[in-house]
């Protein structure tokens, strides 16, 4: 232990800053991974994270959180927890592992960007906790389904999804790479830790915390609290930045990457986590709507967050963010079922007849609108014609987020004025995009998305023989082993079994 | 006559589609082609003929994509009349 009291030696340690002489500023701290916005070296000095801790009490911590939750793994391993879960909820945990346990790894070069560029000592130490902190999530997230591969084999997908071309991990990438992989330490405090984790994830995992008890899956419950800790902490490095920025006059550009990067974040928010809460979680074990959690939790939050530091909120809130939490994931979530064969997990439809009510009850119109479509799917199920239920063609794939252009589910739901995608003409290429949010990203920095093939530009450029679906499936690396399946093999469709009481 | 790929909407369907089609075939085909991914699947089957959009203005069921001068990766609304 240390011989002097913490509060005497703990500046020292986290916050030791000095002027460069041998070198110039610019060479120390390039502007294209700083993005220090002309602010002087002595400014970012005032950098304050409002969660202090030190290297001996991290260690201790987190030794502490690995031993508690790979202890529950041990115990939970040799049970039949996993085997006994309900078939929707085994799909969101397979969606997650896929779509998150890498990005952790990226995300902790995300986190070393911020622990070398950033302007202040004590940033770069409260990131390079953020580093360690990634990398152990990566471990995790990628060891308890390790121990799955035994009852589930697609568990593998925690690790491949990252390394394949699967159009989901495509739009995750793209994402990320955005988000992190390719960003600079402001613009990623701003948006990885502001705006994504502190806004979305953090939260997000609080409440996927909660549902995995409510399912009985204590496994990934204590798996994802323990994560959510170190997201509570590492989060907080937006804050001190965002201060700093507004203390310079630079709010505009603050504003920008906020609206930038909540758009994005909502879109892969709603995909995953929509159809996890609204169509996967069993329906006892729901506590909330996926719009009454962004209303009551996303929503509330960001408000604050944007009234405390004078910021607007994004110019998209009322046009089209309000309107889209009306129906988004409910037209993601039809295109993962339909075109399931193309994902890892086995969709669970989640539109029995209980279930349907409930929708209509939480999402007034749904059965007129989605519940229309899921009507003639669920008579092909009946009558045995399962073809039927699956695609013969590639859905239109947005040039930002990756994801199918879901516009009609908009239209038909009379959120939006037309089912047509929105375009723009870029140096002679036509790009699509799912909303105008999206193709005002991509205006803003044509130079940062312009290169990037959709996976339809990829099928149009020929990139994936032969040109049809099981074509499209190899490129993917998805096997017919692998192919998604309906979860319940169609028992939401069939007609419920009358009870006969016995006499 | 050559493929041709174009971004098909289908009334009361939820998704845009990549749908391959030739650029002389006449538009009652055309809306076929785009037909056989959707009716019957997500949308039901109506014994009415259907009717093709292009920028707004319904096509007639003789003109092409050449003829309409439709270019690669344009939208087309697919509806039954």
């Amino acid at each position: 232990m240390p011989a002097l009291p913490r509060s005497e030696w703990y500046d020292l340690t986290r916050d030791m800053n000095w002027n460069v002489t041998y070198v110039e500023e610019s060479e120390v701290w390039p502007e294209d991974l700083s993005h220090s916005l002309d602010i002087p070296a002595e400014a970012w000095w005032t950098w304050d994270e409002p969660y202090k801790i030190t290297y001996p009490e991290y260690v201790h911590n987190q030794t502490g959180k690995d031993e508690s939750v790979y202890a529950v793994n041990q115990v939970v391993s040799r049970s039949k927890l996993f085997d006994n879960l309900d078939p929707g909820w085994k799909a969101a945990i397979l969606a997650h592992y896929g779509a998150i346990a890498v990005p952790e790894y990226t995300a902790g070069i995300g986190e070393a960007r911020m622990a070398r560029f950033g302007r202040a000592a004590a940033w770069r130490n409260m990131a390079t906790y953020g580093t360690l902190d990634e990398t152990r999530h990566g471990q995790i997230q990628t060891y308890f389904p390790h121990g799955l591969l035994a009852r589930e084999p697609r568990a593998d997908w925690a690790h491949k999804a990252m390394h394949t071309n699967e159009w989901g991990a495509i739009a995750a990438r793209h994402l990320f790479d955005d988000m992190f992989t390719a960003n600079d330490a402001v613009s990623m405090a701003l948006q990885l830790t502001f705006t994504f984790e502190t806004g979305f994830s953090n939260l997000q995992f609080l409440g996927m915390a909660s549902d995995a008890m409510q399912v009985g899956d204590l496994d990934f419950s204590s798996l994802i609290s323990s994560i959510q800790t170190d997201e509570a902490r590492h989060a907080q490095q937006g804050e001190p930045t965002m201060k700093i920025l507004l203390e310079h006059g630079k709010k505009d550009e603050a504003q920008k990457l906020i609206d930038h990067m909540f758009w994005r974040s909502w879109k892969i928010f709603a995909l995953l986590t929509g159809a996890s809460m609204d169509y996967y979680t069993p329906l006892e074990a729901r506590s909330h709507s996926f719009g009454e959690f962004m209303n009551e939790f996303i929503i509330k939050q960001f408000t604050d967050q944007f009234r405390d530091f004078g910021l607007e909120r994004p110019w998209y809130w009322e046009s089209h963010f309000l309107k889209e939490l009306e129906w988004y994931h409910h037209a993601t979530h039809m295109g993962i079922y339909f075109w399931r064969p193309t994902v890892w997990w086995n969709p669970d439809a989640g539109v029995s007849p209980e279930e349907r009510d409930w929708l209509e009850m939480k999402y007034p119109g749904w059965n007129d609108s989605f519940g229309k479509i899921w009507d003639v799917i669920g008579e092909n199920a009946r009558a045995g014609r399962i073809e039927n239920t699956l695609p013969e063609t590639l859905p239109m794939i947005c040039n930002m987020c990756q994801i199918p252009l879901c516009n009609p589910g908009g239209y038909l739901m009379g959120k939006l004025e037309s089912p047509e995608p929105f375009t723009h003409i870029h140096n002679g290429r036509k790009y699509s995009f799912c909303s105008e949010p999206y193709k005002w990203i991509f205006v803003q920095q044509p130079a940062r998305f312009q290169g990037h093939l959709s996976f339809i530009d990829r099928f149009l450029a020929g990139m994936i023989q032969p040109p049809d679906l099981m074509g499209g499936l190899a490129y993917m690396g998805i096997s017919p082993e692998e192919m998604g399946q309906d979860a319940t093999n169609f028992e939401w469709a069939m007609p419920t079994p009358i009870k006969i009481k016995a006499s | 006559m050559a493929p041709f790929p174009v971004q098909a909407i289908f009334e009361g369907d939820f998704v845009v589609l990549l749908v391959p089609v030739d650029d002389e075939q006449p538009m009652t085909e055309v809306a076929q082609a785009v037909a056989h991914h959707v009716v019957g699947k997500r949308v039901p089957a109506q014994d009415r003929p259907m009717k093709v959009s292009y920028q707004g203005a319904e096509l007639a069921d003789d003109a092409t994509i050449t003829s309409s001068q439709i270019g690669p990766l344009d939208v087309l609304r697919v509806a039954y009349a």
